[in-house]
């Protein structure tokens, strides 16, 4: 079975931010064309013109021998990484990376190829290759195709290719050297910049036809403490789909410091316990847990093969009355946030389960129609050399009422966790586990002393039974979610607690 | 195309455009992947794709770029942002390319008879696998089939003079299925991956140890919390080994960020762990006749009884320890710089059958699964998800689920008291069954 994992970080105020550059919706439409018009280098001649009637003759080929539905898809990314270990540029990376797949869907079955050469020849080809399963399906004519709009919910002030490179490697020495002021016993600083644009065309058989571009960023910065006897790499990102001005709202000092306070905060840590105990979890980061734990199996592709964890679940109580969890793909500037999903869906605000109740699950075309439910717009692929689909946007636990300090002081005894490496799942047993990075002891309702990272495993309907506590401080993180293929997400929570998890610790 | 004179050509106007040293990487690609459910086809997806990684160096200043687009003016473009970059990067005097122009023989790297294969077998024998994990009358459902292969050739130039290229062929099939009883479900899987289509095992054999894996772990029985002995079954001692291969990594030791940095040629472990990484295997998925930047692959002895005997470099870690490179650059692709990774891994077997291990355990868990990420390479500590078998008195008792491990990494590397005599050498990460004398295990 394959394992699906997130790396997940801290990032707080994520979402006051957020909401805040969110009042700049009505600007965009006027900001994503300034975007689109300063396309970099050779890449405006690079196939991502490719007109209608050409796209229209591509999906013709592929219905040709039959199929129920079928869609091109075109892509370019241009994305930088500038790499800085040791307060030394370890790289700077330039890449451009196009293609096109064409799909074709009949009945239970797929054809997908694609080519990195968008022309109409190659795409010709590929419907060919991709119309395989369609041999003896049922026929479809396709709707024309016409310009489709959809809202967006990211905003641009300061367009990333209109950034010079000199500013990029501002940023990073800036967060290197707040790095090393915070204590003399950082060793060492890892910065990782990334940022990206990603052009899309989609056009399908149902007559849909997107053009769009998301900028997103994702700084990384990593501190690694040593104090002679023990060592601690501690980690905190950011990401939003964003202009360079993200650097403005959360400066790359906020992020290194933050790193630097886990990397020295941890040198003290001792050995965790190991055996069942409750477990505090503070806002922000710690959604990964539900991304992994409940998000995953929620995810339409196992319900529709009738193996999931929550397989004939739909409408019944699964969880305590207190955990309502939602998908969001809407979240302004969001690193989950899409706009539309890479079948051409709108991103909605989805409940997954209210009050403990199972309420619906995350679908791509294929599975809504195998499941005859609802498109959610969580039809999403890593790039052109992958099929679109179920993936999680920005996925957590809606806010509760209790109020966090109260959370952890009705705590006797457990672990308090500040922030997880990350998890995976088995989306079909609904069994998971996850690392921290950084926890506390709690003894008489206090935070006490670090423990080294542990271990916590426990299977996913246990955990949403027995959530028994949930904080009115809904924080987000980020993370990548591999699944097969990988996918840029956020997850979020108030302070939970939940009671009797595994702790894997070495103490007996 | 011809790759080999593009590859050339490339290097030239690198050092044209302003670069004082540069090398080109191109590769290409040609997948399948079939996937099948309920008897039925699921997925079949095909494609050939290349692209092109360029590493230039202006003084000892270094730049990366890629593409996929190898049209003239696309890849002149793609060139002149490496130079830019580069000349925004900071000196490293560690910034050299490789001018060794040795090639290992490693052999049969290569299938032409896979693309050969009609595409109908393949998906037969992705169907009949499914059917085949499915005969037991405790698997209740299919979690699907696969079979996959992939070709990939590449070309590596610098202006050092290297040009360099070599073909490899891989192929895969797979299934996973589901056990339930009452409210129980368990998943099992097993695949097997190949060079060559026709050294594929038999459909039979994955199949059954798909099977098996689902269904042996039913009606597990929760342990309490205690310190046991631990045998490592050969399919999770990665989730042992993997740290020690980042610890081993030459640029993390530099850096100081591993659990291993002061132990060169010094006992770390027991004297029953001997680790080897090696590049020059024949028919093998990990094998390789020169690394990603273009060094001869070797055979490296890393760890003897116990002793850390060598770390693993490129080009560029190993100029800065001082020493040649092991022929471990490794390459995710021609869209990323070179790394560092190993080959084909294994650990020496020892002397004991897995039966003999069991029957001297009076009290212990034998591991089949282990979740989360290992050995911290940083910390060198340890914790994990595990489930298995419990041991008593020599014999196994009944299935466990849903406990934990953990410990120090030194302190489980010194416990190793048994060796298995018995390894898979197919797998690109190969070890025997082996058994720790005591780690901590939590439960209820």
């Amino acid at each position: 079975m394959e394992k699906q994992t997130v790396r997940d970080i801290p990032r707080r105020k994520f979402l006051e931010m957020s909401m805040k550059s969110g009042l700049l919706i009505a600007a965009t439409p006027a900001l994503m064309s300034r975007l689109v018009s300063c396309r970099e280098g050779v890449n405006a001649s690079s196939g991502m013109d490719m007109d209608k009637e050409t796209l229209s003759k591509i999906i013709t080929k592929a219905l040709e021998k039959g199929g129920d539905f079928a869609d091109v898809y075109l892509e370019n990314r241009i994305s930088r990484q500038i790499v800085m270990e040791e307060s030394i540029f370890k790289s700077g990376l330039y890449g451009i990376s196009q293609g096109a797949g064409v799909r074709v869907i009949s009945g239970n079955k797929t054809g997908y190829a694609y080519t990195d050469e968008i022309t109409e020849e190659k795409l010709m080809r590929a419907a060919e290759v991709a119309s395989y399963v369609a041999h003896n399906g049922n026929k479809t004519i396709p709707v024309n195709i016409s310009e489709t709009s959809c809202p967006s919910f990211v905003t641009v002030k300061q367009p990333l290719c209109e950034i010079a490179d000199e500013k990029r490697i501002d940023i990073i020495k800036r967060a290197d050297q707040a790095v090393k002021d915070y204590d003399p016993r950082i060793r060492m600083a890892m910065v990782d910049y990334n940022d990206e644009i990603r052009g899309r065309v989609i056009a399908t058989s149902e007559g849909i036809y997107l053009r769009d571009e998301l900028p997103l960023l994702f700084f990384i910065v990593q501190a690694m403490s040593d104090d002679g006897k023990t060592r601690h790499m501690a980690r905190e990102r950011i990401s939003y789909h964003s202009g360079f001005e993200m650097f403005e709202k959360v400066t790359p000092e906020t992020v290194a410091r933050n790193a630097a306070r886990e990397a020295i905060a941890m040198l003290a840590a001792e050995d965790a316990p190991a055996g069942i105990m409750d477990v505090v979890m503070q806002n922000g980061w710690g959604g990964v847990l539900v991304h992994e734990a409940v998000g995953h199996p929620l995810e339409a592709d196992n319900i529709a093969k009738e193996i999931g964890t929550f397989t004939g679940k739909l409408g019944k109580k699964v969880a305590s009355d207190c955990f309502t969890m939602v998908d969001d793909g809407t979240l302004p500037g969001f690193r989950g946030t899409i706009n539309h999903d890479d079948e051409g869906t709108e991103a909605k605000r989805n409940i997954l389960i209210e009050n403990g109740v199972l309420k619906g699950f995350m679908t791509d075309i294929l599975s809504a129609k195998q499941l005859s439910m609802e498109r959610t717009g969580n039809g999403r692929r890593e790039s052109f050399r992958y099929i679109p689909i179920p993936r999680m946007t920005n996925t957590f636990i809606d806010a509760g009422k209790d109020k966090p300090e109260d959370i952890l002081s009705s705590t006797k005894k457990g672990i308090y966790v500040q922030s997880l490496s990350g998890g995976s799942v088995n989306p079909v047993t609904g069994v998971f586990n996850f690392t921290c990075r950084e926890a506390y002891m709690i003894e008489n309702g206090k935070k006490t002393k670090p423990i080294k990272g542990a271990t916590l495993i426990g299977s996913c309907m246990d955990i949403i039974s027995n959530i028994d506590a949930v904080g009115n401080d809904l924080d987000f993180g980020v993370g990548i979610c591999g699944k097969g293929q990988a996918a840029e997400v956020s997850a979020g929570q108030p302070t939970v607690r939940i009671r009797g998890i595994n702790v894997g610790g070495s103490k007996g | 195309m011809d790759y080999i004179e593009l590859a050339e050509k490339l290097v030239k106007k690198s050092i044209s455009l302003g670069a004082d040293a540069a090398e080109v990487f191109l590769e290409t690609n040609r997948n399948l992947s079939i996937g099948v459910l309920k008897s039925e086809i699921e997925t079949i997806e095909e494609a050939s794709s290349h692209g092109a990684g360029f590493r230039v160096f202006v003084g000892n200043k270094m730049g990366f770029s890629h593409c996929n687009d190898l049209s003239d003016r696309s890849l002149e473009d793609t060139v002149s942002r490496a130079i830019a970059f580069a000349k925004l990067s900071s000196p490293d005097e560690n910034n050299v390319l490789t001018d060794d122009i040795g090639v290992t023989a490693a052999k049969d790297l290569y299938d032409k008879s896979i693309a050969a294969e009609p595409m109908e077998k393949k998906i037969r024998m992705a169907l009949d696998l499914e059917k085949l994990a499915m005969k037991d009358p405790r698997i209740t459902k299919s979690a699907g089939a696969g079979y996959g292969e992939g070709e990939s050739e590449v070309f590596i130039a610098n202006s050092n003079g290297i040009l360099k290229s070599y073909k490899s062929s891989g192929c895969s099939l797979g299934v996973s299925v589901v056990a339930e009883k009452g409210d129980q479900k368990n998943t099992g899987s097993e695949y097997c991956s190949r060079v060559f289509f026709k050294d594929l095992v038999s459909l039979e054999g994955i199949a059954a140890l798909a099977s098996q894996r689902a269904w042996e772990l039913l009606d597990p029985v929760m342990i309490n919390t205690q310190k046991a002995s631990v045998l490592f079954d050969p399919d999770v001692a990665r989730s042992l080994l993997g740290g020690i291969i980042t610890a081993v990594n030459g640029e993390r030791v530099l850096q100081g960020a591993s659990f291993l940095k002061d132990h060169l040629n010094k006992q770390f472990a027991s004297s029953l762990l001997s680790i080897t990484d090696d590049g020059t295997k024949q028919k093998s998925l990990g094998s390789a006749p020169f690394d990603g930047e273009g060094v001869p692959t070797m055979k490296n002895i890393l760890v003897q009884n116990g002793i850390l005997k060598s770390f693993i470099y490129n080009t560029k870690t190993a100029k800065r320890a001082g020493v040649r490179s092991t022929g471990n650059a490794s390459r995710g692709g021609f869209s990323s710089l070179p790394g560092i990774g190993t080959h084909n891994i294994y650990l020496e077997p020892g002397k004991h059958t897995g039966k003999e291990i069991i029957a001297a355990t009076k009290k212990g868990l034998l591991l089949k699964e282990v979740t989360g990420y290992g050995i911290d390479a940083v910390s060198g500590n340890f914790s994990g998800g595990a489930s298995g078998f419990w041991i008593l008195n020599g014999e196994i008792a009944f299935p466990v689920k849903g406990v934990t491990i953990a410990g120090k990494a030194f302190d489980i590397l010194n416990g190793i008291d048994m060796m298995g005599n018995d390894i898979d050498m197919n797998r690109t990460f190969a070890a025997p069954i082996f058994r720790v004398a005591e780690m901590q295990i939590g439960g209820k």
